[in-house]
């Protein structure tokens, strides 16, 4: 039996524990489901063997509450050592999926890490790591102070030591070679030892390739060690399938050794000796090759790890102290100079300088900072010296943030990959019996002859290649993802990614998104005897306590005409249609038609130019005081720059835009017309924006919303794909599918051409990979010769199936020339 | 540790090497050369298989083995310091030849006629071989593969062991009397007296016409060559 304890959002009441109760106590294989409607959470026992934990949340869900994902779990990231292809990769997963206690895995071949959901209080990290290391691999060490550098470190060394590997292999494997066919080539005399002419001195000759294969099998001991461990376990990988391949031409030429040793002199021509070394060899230079590419595919978060300074200058006690990052803590003082970058986030006390965000948000202009202004740790001090306040170190800066965030995406799978990794699964077991069952065929069907029959089989073995499948989808997630980071447009995931490709409607906030989300005051109009000044000032005074931008943008038009606020009595805010406030005795309401409207007020003597104005695209608001039309205050938007610019864009993509707004119809439509919008949704509530984009879903379309991530939220989950535009905050980043770091809109078609890109890239890779061993095998089992073609000789089985991957990793570096639209 | 494991598996390595080479040599009869090692059994079994045929040639300085007809003899010395002018050499009647056209006087060096026969071979060296015992016909070959062993071929294509007489000119003989062939198949070749046509072509002789000379395509590992063969077949 299993435990588990859910969060549940969405509850308002008992009777909504109760119906969750009943709805998962319904479920074949729950022995107890029990809400508890104050901590909200559920707590669940069931047979694990019947029922899994996503069929309990789905339930749930459909019942319309929404399981948190992030329990009583814990998520951790173990870095894995010898893997070395897909189905090491499963391999691992299935180990570590073994274990009670654990909620979920995830192990991505291309990064070499195992990220794992777990309950602490059923399951510990060792036992993760004894799970790893028992089914023969490393479970590498987490340092989070210096991840990058280690991780750096790690990597480099590995690369060396492939190198080192295949260096050793190919000195040996290749004068291996040239003994094997130097005496074949019959068109060009190559110089030849006649001591070693294999005719005359076949004992001498065949010891010479044993003794030469014997290091080359040496520096290739893991593909054993791994490969048949794997087999023993009956969970065969790429590993096994060269062992099994090379060991059988080498178990092959050394009967065939013994067989000259007692004088069968013509088993010299049946010596396999250079197949298995070259194979090695080659199989070697291939992973060295993919180690080098590998490295490369998450360039983008190297990037990211290394632009946090290591030290902080703090003032303490009036002096200066140059600290490690880690020793920093919230509240220090922290100086910067200039050409300094800025180690934790804070806020500025003292000076101003202009800080290069670029590395953070993409922005190439430095953003003028002055005391009380925010500052990101790894941006680049460029002109004055600051000091600021430390609020946000180590894991909670930004910055760290936005690191976690790439490297959940690129951990993360997409929907594609499934099929990929169904077939990873069965791939190599497969391919054993294929190869198998084509040599015993070859050997019925030749009348017996073995040398062809095992040619055969050590040609399909070695041609079938795993690790392109497995690599196919994450490295372009991996390039994709990263490349989206560099240019300012965190992907949360393979599934925001996959999905953003498909998107053929996207609805544009307004008020932040279009426009720049700063409105000023343009018109005052007044109806009574009120003069404009006095109508400004009123209605000010009663939106001072508003939070609405364009409460804000009347403040802030009476403070620039100098003119005196007063003190309001009562203030309420009447969400999606305005503010009521007592002023100095006097009823004061400022809002939209349908205020007015709601309390009885005649529009009529302005209701022409309320609509002058709004065909401006100017948002009127009228005011009333004391029951009666006193005015309209109207308050326009600057449009963003980037605007139009991007709506054509998405146009030339075939991108239907809408745009949702609380305006009026007629100022959205003069919005809308402005930058190219194609549909408007004008004086839609808050609350119904969600509603908006499931009209739009019905219609069968795919639809992303556009948001600052905070107002927009419900809209921002209910959109297939949800995109947060601007400031990066926490808020936006837990919203959205996809951050955007800037607030230009232009970065809204790069997000979804990066998405098209990368997933055009995966199919591409995928079709290779499949295609490769669709092809491949069935040469390799000697199809092709059956109708009087080639018959594929192992080695250059083994040199496809070594290009295969790198030719499947130097597609998906392909991605790292992309280029964000301007 | 790291160097422990390094070691480990280096002395693994050479454990298995060396326990592989001496576990093959023990198969192999202590020797690597087991090309010559057999060509020397395999000699003395057509040594014994027509000892009527063998005898010591005291012209020469060592033993001939003549064929079957007695048309043609294999002579191979025992003492290559003392041998005029071939160590290894074929002794064949001259009669065919001239009648295929064959004018003496344009043969190559390695040739000679005297009286009704030619005379074709190679200078091996000028080692003064000594021995154990008697110089036997088969010590004497002995002699050939373990100073001069280049001068032994095996032709996989047929089975066969050979002395090179130089200039293309073989003596061969069976592997296997039993089989004599690679391919199971029977062929009556338990000794061959190979010649190269090339220098007799040269000296008027026309290849095809020479009685009791075979002119055909020999299968070697560089090809097809043509030859004038002369096959006996000893069961």
């Amino acid at each position: 039996m299993e435990n588990r304890i859910l969060s549940i959002r969405g509850m308002t009441c008992a009777a909504c524990a109760q119906r969750i109760e009943r709805t998962v106590r319904k479920l074949t294989g729950i022995s107890q489901a029990n809400v508890n409607i104050a901590s909200e959470k559920l707590f669940v026992e069931y047979d694990a063997a019947v029922l899994d934990l996503p069929s309990i949340k789905e339930a749930i869900t459909k019942i319309g509450y929404e399981v948190v994902e992030k329990t009583d779990s814990q998520k951790v990231t173990i870095p894995i050592g010898g893997m070395t292809c897909a189905a090491c990769a499963q391999r691992v997963e299935k180990a570590i999926k073994n274990l009670n206690g654990v909620e979920s895995v995830s192990v991505n071949f291309a990064t070499e890490k195992a990220t794992v959901a777990y309950f602490p209080h059923t399951v510990r990290q060792p036992a993760i790591r004894e799970a790893i290391e028992k089914a023969g691999y490393k479970a590498l060490e987490i340092n989070k102070t210096d991840a990058a550098d280690e991780d750096r470190a790690r990597k480099q060394k590995e690369i060396r030591t492939l190198w080192t590997k295949f260096t050793v292999s190919a000195v040996f494997s290749l004068p291996l070679l040239y003994i094997a066919m130097a005496p074949m080539i019959k068109v060009v005399k190559l110089p030849f030892p006649a001591g070693l002419d294999p005719m005359q001195f076949s004992l001498i000759y065949a010891l010479a390739e044993l003794l030469l294969v014997i290091p080359v099998i040496g520096v290739g001991y893991r593909f054993y060690t791994v490969g048949f461990k794997a087999l023993i376990q009956r969970s065969p990988n790429m590993d096994s399938l060269i062992a099994i391949g090379t060991t059988a031409a080498v178990l092959y030429s050394l009967y065939n050794t013994f067989q000259i040793a007692g004088g069968n002199f013509a088993a010299v021509e049946s010596l396999y000796f250079e197949t298995a070394g070259v194979i090695i060899t080659l199989i070697l230079l291939g992973k060295s090759l993919e180690a080098v590419s590998k490295g490369r595919t998450n360039e983008a978060i190297k990037k990211l790890m290394g632009l946090a300074p290591k030290t902080a200058i703090i003032l303490q006690d009036g002096v200066e102290t140059e600290i490690p990052i880690e020793a920093v803590e919230v509240g220090d003082i922290i100086i910067v100079k200039p050409g300094a970058k800025i180690p934790v986030d804070g806020a500025v006390t003292d000076g101003h300088t202009a800080i290069d965000e670029s590395m953070l948000t993409g922005e190439s202009m430095p953003v003028d900072k002055k005391a009380g202004d925010a500052v990101y740790a790894a941006s680049l001090n460029t002109t004055g010296t600051i000091q600021f306040r430390a609020e946000k170190v180590g894991g909670d800066t930004a910055l760290a943030q936005i690191i976690k965030l790439v490297e959940d995406a690129q951990g993360s799978k997409a929907p594609i990959a499934a099929f990929a990794d169904k077939v990873s699964g069965v791939f190599v077991p497969v391919v054993c019996l294929i190869a198998l069952a084509a040599g015993i065929a070859w050997f019925i069907g030749t009348g017996g002859d073995l040398k062809f029959s095992l040619t055969i089989f050590i040609s399909v073995l070695v041609i079938a290649c795993p690790c392109a499948l497995g690599l196919a989808t994450p490295t372009a997630i991996m390039v994709g993802t990263g490349k989206g980071a560099e240019n300012g447009i965190l992907i949360k995931g393979g599934e925001a990614l996959e999905t953003a490709h498909k998107i053929n409607t996207i609805v544009f906030d307004k008020t932040g998104t279009i426009t720049e989300g700063k409105p000023a005051v343009t018109d005052v109009l007044t109806v009574q005897a009120m003069g404009a000044d006095t109508l400004l000032q009123l209605t000010a005074s009663a939106e001072k306590g508003s939070e609405h931008p364009l409460g804000q943008a009347i403040v802030a038009g009476a403070q620039d005409k100098g003119l005196e606020l007063l003190r309001a009595d009562s203030f309420l805010s009447l969400t999606g249609r305005g503010i009521e406030a007592q002023i100095g005795g006097r009823s004061v309401l400022a809002g939209n038609r349908k205020l007015m409207e709601e309390r009885g007020i005649s529009l009529s003597a302005l209701e022409a130019e309320s609509d002058r104005l709004a065909g401006e695209g100017k948002t009127p608001m009228y005011v009333a005081a004391d029951g009666s039309l006193a005015g309209i205050v109207a308050v326009a938007d600057v449009m963003k720059a980037s605007s139009r610019a991007a709506i054509e864009s998405l146009h030339k993509m075939g991108i239907e835009a809408a745009m949702i707004t609380g305006d009026n119809k007629k100022t959205a439509d003069a919005i809308a017309a402005q930058v190219g919008i194609d549909k408007v949704l004008a004086e839609v509530l808050p609350q119904d924006k969600s509603n908006e984009v499931k009209k739009l879903q019905s219609e069968g379309r795919t639809v992303a919303m556009v948001g600052d991530g905070i107002n927009d939220a419900p809209a921002l989950a209910q959109a297939d794909i949800g995109i947060a535009i601007g400031s990066g905050t926490d808020v936006a980043m837990e919203s959205a599918d996809i951050v955007l770091m800037r607030s230009d809109l232009m970065d809204v078609p790069t997000a979804i051409n990066l998405s098209k890109r990368t997933i055009r890239n995966i199919r591409q890779n995928l079709f290779w990979a499949f295609g490769y061993n669709v092809l491949g095998i069935p040469i390799a089992a000697g199809v092709l010769f059956l109708f009087g073609g080639p018959l594929l000789n192992p080695i250059f089985a083994a040199a496809a199936m070594s290009l295969s991957s790198v030719s499947v990793l130097t597609n998906a570096l392909r991605l790292k020339r992309f280029k964000a639209a301007t | 540790m790291k160097n422990t494991k390094v070691f480990f598996g280096v002395g693994t390595a050479v454990v298995v090497v060396v326990a592989l080479v001496v576990i093959v040599l023990k198969f192999a009869g202590g020797s690597l050369d087991v090309v010559g090692k057999q060509s020397i059994t395999t000699f003395g079994t057509i040594l014994q298989t027509i000892p009527e045929n063998v005898e010591a040639d005291d012209v020469n300085g060592g033993y001939a083995l003549a064929a079957p007809d007695g048309s043609v003899r294999f002579i191979w010395s025992t003492d290559y310091s003392k041998s005029a002018v071939h160590d290894v050499m074929l002794e064949l009647d001259a009669k065919p030849f001239i009648d295929a056209g064959l004018d003496a006087g344009k043969l190559p060096e390695n040739y000679a006629a005297y009286e009704d026969k030619l005379m074709v071979g190679t200078k091996l060296g000028d080692d003064a071989l000594t021995y154990g015992g008697e110089a036997a016909p088969l010590a004497a070959y002995e002699k050939i593969v373990e100073k001069y062993r280049s001068n032994i071929n095996y032709h996989t294509a047929l089975d066969h062991y050979g002395v090179m007489l130089g200039d293309g000119n073989m003596f061969e003989w069976a592997k296997d009397l039993s089989t004599n062939s690679t391919t199971g198949e029977a062929q009556d070749k338990d000794i061959v007296f190979v010649l190269n046509p090339l220098p007799l072509v040269a000296a008027g002789v026309n290849p095809e016409q020479v009685e009791g000379w075979a002119y055909a395509q020999v299968p070697t590992d560089d090809g097809d060559v043509w030859k004038l063969l002369k096959p006996f077949d000893l069961k």
